[in-house]
């Protein structure tokens, strides 16, 4: 069997029993909870880790086929709490990374205690009533976006590299505005974050739920926080006064309060 | 703002940490059509649409505040009348008495963008050159592994028909045909090898009279028989044929005179000696051994002769060719 801590870069720290993890989410790795970890470093076991095709993991362990959808995401968490033999673990999950903890949640509710969703949406796309917050052709305009804000999409030819892995102009270290290395494993995430939907899952969720929201989330629309806390059964609704998508970066101190007073 | 920053050639934008606008220059109000009241204290969102207000969140923004610096993102910002304009944004995070600024420097790229489109639609075109390429090729590969298991069958058949052409269908022995190919061969290495073969005809007595009394069912039964007994007394070189109705030929390679006569007279025996279901069946054999004056027509006629003497002289025997004279 791969090694999952390898594969995933994970990183246990923290001088507590009782494990929380943090799933970071799209288009960035685990150092976005630098701000956040501190303050939990004392009372508990802390997980970070990247997502195949994030950050520092083994991208060699990515393909198109596992995680085309959320599922392959979900089966990351899941290797990451089996390898480390976790037990009532907390899961914090930023954005996409909320649904994907939610998800694994309901595949195997044992392994959970509490699950914590900062900024979550169960589907970021219009649908009659639903507000998400995109129309498809946003999304099409956000790909576009992203393959041109990553460098080496121009030398980067599909259908050749996807027979030929070793491409060295893919292994090769290139100074890029963001992290995430391969155009095509984020053009794929981007997919698979913005174009699921997930509401028919949300009353499966057993696990008590904190619902995180900004109270100006330019991402997801202030409809949403109330949709996952009405669909949610044991779910509590906390509306933060930071604006803004990444509270967890734009204001720590009061992310952490709302995450402690929740545990 | 000092008057040469307000009117640089390039955008000026100051936002603060939760990202409200702090100072914009001239030039950018000019490119984006705002007066500086509109914008200042607000959030930079509202010159943003919805993906670009995601590529800032998800990427600027934390990018930003990790690293302190985010290098050549590529952003469009919101005209006044609707527009969108594309921009190439250079930002740095600045702290000065612990307030914190992210100081943005914005340059047009309008040309710059229509020339990487262009680009862009020639790399999907080659992209999708690439695959159907791909795919004609994977295609072609699967016609070639169709032709060569069509072709692995055609050999399959033809060797079933060749056996089927050589084949005697009663007794499974070979035929005459596959009898004249073989002796020709015996002849072409007797021509080079010198060494003598010899030839055995053989015939049951009396058949017409099996086929009367017993019917002509039990007859091939007796040929099927027959053919048994010759199989399993030949030698592994040894040729057995059925020559025409109950004539039956046995070519034996490298055997000379006296062997051949006791090979003749062991399945003579054997044939007497074996239970028939229509009573007791014998064999006439005649035999004739190679000369270098034969052909196949006189080795056939002589070890025919020979036959026929067996015949003449009783039946139920072995007659050679040589001992006629």
């Amino acid at each position: 069997m791969e090694n999952i801590v390898v594969r995933n870069h994970v990183k246990v720290i923290g001088q507590g029993n009782q494990p929380i993890i943090f799933g970071h989410g799209f288009g960035c790795d685990q150092n976005m909870w630098r701000f956040i970890t501190p303050a939990f470093m004392d009372k508990y076991q802390i997980i970070l880790f990247d997502y195949v095709g994030s950050g520092s993991s083994d991208k060699g362990a990515y393909t198109s086929e596992k995680y085309q959808t959320l599922q392959g995401y979900v089966q990351d968490l899941l290797d990451i709490i089996e390898s480390l033999n976790l037990q009532q673990s907390i899961f914090v999950g930023h954005s996409i990374s909320a649904m994907i903890g939610m998800l694994a949640s309901i595949k195997q509710p044992e392994y959970f205690q509490k699950l914590i969703m900062i900024g979550p949406s169960p589907c970021y796309l219009n649908d009659g009533e639903y507000q998400g917050g995109f129309e498809r052709n946003d999304i099409s305009e956000l790909l576009d976006m992203m393959e041109m804000n990553f460098a080496g999409w121009a030398s980067y030819m599909a259908p050749i590299a996807m027979s030929n892995p070793e491409n060295p102009s893919l292994t090769q270290e290139l100074k890029q505005t963001f992290k995430s290395a391969d155009p095509v494993i984020a053009r794929e995430f981007a997919e698979a974050t913005f174009l699921t939907d997930h509401r028919n899952d949300l009353s499966k969720v057993t696990v008590p739920t904190l619902i995180i929201q900004c109270s100006e989330d330019s991402i997801v629309p202030i409809g949403v926080g109330d949709y996952l806390h009405r669909h949610v059964k044991d779910s509590t609704l906390i509306l933060m006064e930071a604006k803004g998508h990444y509270p967890h970066i734009s204001h720590p101190n009061e992310t952490i309060q709302c995450i402690t007073g929740f545990l | 703002m000092e008057q040469r920053l307000n009117y640089a050639p390039c955008g000026f934008l100051s936002i603060t940490h939760e990202g409200v606008i702090a100072e914009i220059n001239q030039t950018l109000l000019n490119w984006i059509g705002f007066e500086q009241t509109d914008l200042l204290h607000r959030h930079l969102e509202i010159l943003l649409s919805t993906p670009n207000k995601l590529i800032f969140h998800s990427y600027f923004y934390p990018t930003i505040n990790l690293e302190q610096h985010v290098e050549e993102l590529f952003i469009h910002l919101k005209h006044k009348d609707g527009m969108s304009i594309p921009f190439l944004m250079n930002a740095r995070l600045y702290t000065e008495d612990m307030v914190e600024r992210i100081d943005c420097i914005l340059v047009k790229m309008k040309k710059r963008i229509d020339y990487e489109q262009e680009l862009r639609s020639a790399k999907k075109l080659l992209e999708a050159a690439y695959q159907e390429k791909d795919q004609a090729l994977a295609n072609l590969k699967q016609i070639h592994v169709e032709i060569e298991q069509q072709q692995a069958k055609l050999l399959e058949m033809n060797a079933t028909l060749v056996e089927l052409s050589e084949t005697d269908k009663l007794t499974g022995l070979k035929n005459r045909r596959f009898f004249q190919e073989k002796l020709e061969q015996q002849f072409n290495s007797f021509y080079e090898t010198a060494k003598p073969f010899s030839l055995c005809i053989l015939d049951i007595d009396h058949f017409k009279k099996v086929n009367d009394t017993f019917g002509h069912q039990a007859g091939d039964a007796v040929l099927v028989q027959l053919a048994q007994l010759l199989t399993q007394r030949a030698g592994n070189e040894d040729i057995v044929a059925r020559y025409g109705g109950e004539e039956f030929v046995i070519i034996l390679p490298e055997t000379e005179i006296v062997a051949a006569k006791e090979l003749g007279e062991q399945i003579r025996q054997t044939v007497a000696l074996d239970n028939w279901p229509t009573g007791q069946v014998t064999i006439s054999i005649g035999m004739a051994t190679v000369t270098l004056e034969d052909t196949g027509t006189t080795l056939i006629k002589n070890a025919d002769d020979a036959l026929y003497a067996s015949k003449e002289n009783g039946r139920n025997q072995v007659t050679h060719f040589c001992d006629m004279k």
